[in-house]
């Protein structure tokens, strides 16, 4: 007994749980004997087990039971409603045919009162013919009688004389008599005219009582966000609730501004038929807008044309230039083509930090609104990203783009290949260039406005930020050189480190030593390095206003100059005798460089 | 080895003091200048030594050098010490001004009378760091050496002669190859004897050609219009040819218009102490 108490406490607890989770009317009380027992744990662990596990059965089923009560009272609440619906339908569509009837009927008698008058009309009218024509038949016998009788009358006549006195005037009146001609012709129809009823509206009339009318215009929607891919748009309609439509047709046209403004070919329309209030049409042009527009249909006939609603196909994703995307420790400017022809809104660019283990982190910035092709991005030095750019229109962002990847540990750049001198040709890498020394043909001498023309230089793309930089450059023992930094409209037609627009480190390779210049305005210091470079760590300081050579593999301090850049500088490089020159990015700045 | 305070005096946030000791070395008193930055209240700092030239006492260097701003900066101890034993009472050591007194030359003198007081190289390679050392927050094994002049040639064979003691190195206009020298020949005459390959030792140029050891970074600054240049006494060529053959790491830098004088020596000290700097607290 004590058991039982025990066990069914805990399925009391139960039920009342449960109980709470449900309708009023299917609360279960816990019974009044299983109350809790403080001495239910001291039991028989057996019985305990396999009440437990009856009760607990027990209340499964229960649960399942309540689900399916809660189930079917929803569903009888539906069908409540159905029948509500269906009744309040029939009474409307009653008085919808009661009323059909009416019309019908009115309809009917006014034909026929309008049909009796014409009747009484024309008869009226033949009556009135006949009548006249007798007439003037009883006048014109009248008139034949008398004459027959007066000639009847001489004929009779004894006195010869008397007769042949008055004969003649008579026979002039036979002859004119007999030249009369009296027309005996009926001068009306005895048919009545009866034209062919027209019944063809009372039998439209007739055929809509069955019918159910014809829909009204659809309403489109405006387009949704997020409703539409780089190919495909899903459209909305709604219809009025009275209206029973059988299937609707969606129109849509590409709306071409250049076509239209030009005033020929006007786009094709294209249709769909569905049965629903929504369509996704496909196979559309990325980053274009389209025409909408619907109309419904049904067994009595067309609605009209819904409004028509403008809707836009996302872009195609952007393309990222990675040989024009550079970094900083700060900082990264991403570049890229808009994958569009006809203009976006606008572009988001979407970073995400990647971990140490080089996993991608799911913490991810968007940078939004960017109106033009490019972005410079505050980033944290010493981490790694993945940046991609997605294009943005009215319809929504297109898919991301291709992603660049970014690390913050130095500074990263490429070379800018248009300024390069015409005999500077650059690995598939970027990062190395090589001066030949066979002749070039004059064509490849055609030179880009922005590339040098004298010193056989060329510029690289350092970011715009004004901030330290750290880049190492490799060359061969025998490499004569130039390399520093230049503003990026240092003269084309002078030498690095000649004019005020450039400072650089300049080998001299003599027949007995390898000489070093520190060239800015044409004034190097008389500077004897004993150990040659081969790799030159080059530490420019916005700040500070200085550009440092290193000696890298010494970690050697060679030179610093001291200058208050005005405008943002590039690296810059030249090969002064044939050969080639390797430029290293996104190094870490050695600590020594920065002291 | 006890210390007495001669001078002590705020500068650049630090302190500038001087202070006087029996040196066991030399066998006499002996000054020398120490700059404590603003660090070195609360950390321990590293030794740049500074070897002064012909003439000087503590107080050239100190006085007229501008070091105590960059030095602050950096965190960083200069201990300038005097460029010879003085008031030993040796015949003749007052007699000229470029040997004797004030011209210690940095050797262990070999010859008499010269031999028991002139052991400027053990002073400043062993007696002074470990007073130093003992005295002051210092990092033991960070010190890096330079010197002007007389004191540039013993900073350079201070760190040329200990492979891996000194950090770094540097000079202003130093005395590269004294057995070339008029002023070596007869100072290493004086102190080591006739036989030059006793001098060997003492001789930069020498000892580059045979060195060998941890990377040096030597910085060398010279006037171009230093008279001593052109009268020889400096050879730096000489230096830097050798340094070039053994692939010594040194830029030496010529400075228009610079004499020998402390002005040229303001100019660039602060390019010497980021020098010492980076290695010293690399």
């Amino acid at each position: 007994m004590e058991t039982h108490k025990g066990v069914s406490d805990r399925g009391g607890r139960t039920f009342q749980r449960f109980s709470v989770d449900t309708n009023e009317s299917l609360h279960f009380e816990p019974c009044e004997d299983s109350s809790p027992s403080p001495t239910g744990i001291e039991h028989d662990e057996d019985n305990v087990f396999i009440k437990d596990e009856n009760e607990s059965e027990m209340t499964s089923i229960r649960n399942r039971l309540q689900g399916k009560v809660a189930e079917m009272e929803n569903f009888a609440g539906h069908l409540e409603e159905i029948f509500l619906t269906v009744e309040e339908n029939f009474g409307r569509q009653e008085q919808h045919l009661e009323q059909h009837h009416n019309d019908v009927l009115q309809t009917l008698s006014q034909r026929h009162n309008e049909r009796a008058a014409g009747l009484v009309e024309e008869k009226k009218s033949k009556m009135e013919a006949l009548y006249s024509q007798l007439l003037s038949c009883g006048q014109a016998l009248d008139a034949s009688k008398e004459l027959i009788e007066t000639a009847q009358e001489i004929y009779r006549t004894p006195d010869k004389r008397v007769f042949l006195k008055t004969v003649m005037p008579i026979i002039k009146r036979i002859e004119m008599f007999a030249k009369e001609k009296v027309d005996l012709t009926l001068s009306t129809k005895l048919d009545f005219e009866t034209p062919q009823a027209d019944l063809s509206d009372v039998k439209t009339m007739m055929d809509s009582v069955n019918a159910v009318p014809a829909p009204s215009a659809p309403v489109i929607n405006p387009q949704m966000s997020n409703s539409a891919t780089q190919t495909s748009l899903r459209v909305c309609w709604s219809l009025f609730s009275d209206d029973t439509v059988e299937y609707y047709d969606l129109y849509y046209r590409p709306v071409l501004e250049d076509t239209l403004a030009d005033g020929f070919c006007q786009p094709h329309v294209s249709t769909v038929k569905v049965k629903e209030t929504h369509c996704t049409v496909t196979d559309l042009l990325p980053n274009a807008q389209y025409e909408l527009w619907v109309t419904a249909t049904n067994t009595t006939g067309i609605s009209p044309a819904s409004e028509k609603a403008l809707y836009m196909t996302v872009p195609s994703p952007p393309v990222i230039k990675q040989r024009e995307c550079t970094s900083c420790p700060d900082a990264a400017l991403i570049r890229w083509e808009s994958g569009n022809t006809n203009p976006v809104d606008s572009y988001t660019v979407e970073l995400s930090e990647m971990d140490t283990d080089g996993t991608q982190s799911s913490i991810t910035e968007s940078i939004v609104a960017v109106p033009t092709c490019q972005c410079l991005i505050q980033l944290l030095s010493g981490r790694r990203y993945l940046i991609s750019v997605r294009a943005v229109n009215i319809g929504g962002p297109s898919d991301k783009s291709d992603a660049v990847y970014i690390s913050t540990s130095g500074t990263f750049f490429y070379f800018l290949e248009e300024t390069a001198h015409p005999c500077l040709s650059i690995s598939e890498d970027g990062f190395t260039i090589f001066y030949g020394d066979e002749e070039l043909p004059i064509s490849a001498m055609a030179l880009d406005d922005s590339a040098f023309t004298r010193c056989v230089a060329i510029l690289g793309d350092l970011i715009p930020v004004r901030a330290r930089h750290y880049w190492e450059v490799e060359v061969d023992e025998g490499t004569e050189f130039r390399i520093g930094v230049a503003y990026e409209d240092t003269e084309r037609n002078s030498y690095l480190g000649v004019n005020g627009s450039s400072w650089c480190m300049r080998h001299i390779l003599s027949s007995s030593r390898h000489k070093y210049e520190f060239l800015h305005n044409g004034w190097s210091p008389d500077l004897r390095i004993t150990v040659h470079p081969v790799r030159i760590g080059v530490a420019l300081d916005y700040d500070r206003g200085t550009l440092s050579f290193f000696n890298v593999n010494l970690e050697q301090h060679l030179h610093t100059f001291q200058c208050h850049f005005r405008n943002l500088v590039q690296p810059c490089f030249s090969l002064d005798n044939p050969g080639s020159l390797t430029v290293h990015n996104g190094i870490e700045a050695p600590e020594y460089t920065f002291i | 080895m006890a210390l007495t305070q001669v001078s002590s005096n705020k500068c650049a946030g630090g302190l500038q003091k001087v202070f006087e000791h029996e040196s066991v070395e030399l066998k006499c008193k002996m000054k020398f200048a120490v700059y404590l930055p603003p660090k070195a209240e609360t950390d321990k700092c590293p030794v740049l030594y500074w070897l002064s030239g012909l003439t000087c006492t503590e107080q050239n260097f100190i006085t007229k050098a501008g070091s105590q701003l960059a030095a602050a900066e950096h965190g960083l101890i200069i201990v300038a010490p005097d460029t010879s034993p003085r008031g030993c009472g040796i015949e003749g050591e007052d007699e000229s001004w470029d040997f004797g007194t004030g011209a210690g030359f940095y050797v262990d003198a070999t010859q008499d009378p010269w031999k028991t007081n002139y052991r400027m190289y053990s002073y400043v390679t062993e007696e002074l760091p470990k007073l130093i050392n003992a005295n002051f927050p210092t990092h033991p094994d960070r010190i890096s050496i330079s010197g002007h002049s007389m004191g540039g040639h013993g900073a350079l064979i201070c760190a040329l002669k200990n492979p891996g003691k000194y950090k770094a190195v540097s000079a202003f206009a130093p005395i590269c190859n004294p057995m070339q020298c008029p002023w070596g020949q007869k100072a290493f005459a004086g102190y080591l004897g006739s036989d030059r390959s006793t001098w060997e030792a003492f001789d930069a140029t020498v000892l580059a050609a045979s060195y060998s050891g941890p990377q040096l970074d030597i910085l060398i600054d010279q006037g171009r219009d230093d008279q001593f240049l052109s009268a020889s006494q400096l050879l730096p060529d000489n230096l830097i040819a050798v340094c070039s053959e053994k692939k010594i790491p040194v830029v030496f830098r010529l400075q228009p218009g610079y004499d020998h004088s402390y002005f040229f020596i303001y100019s660039f000290i602060s390019d010497h102490i980021k020098h010492h700097a980076k290695y010293l607290n690399a």
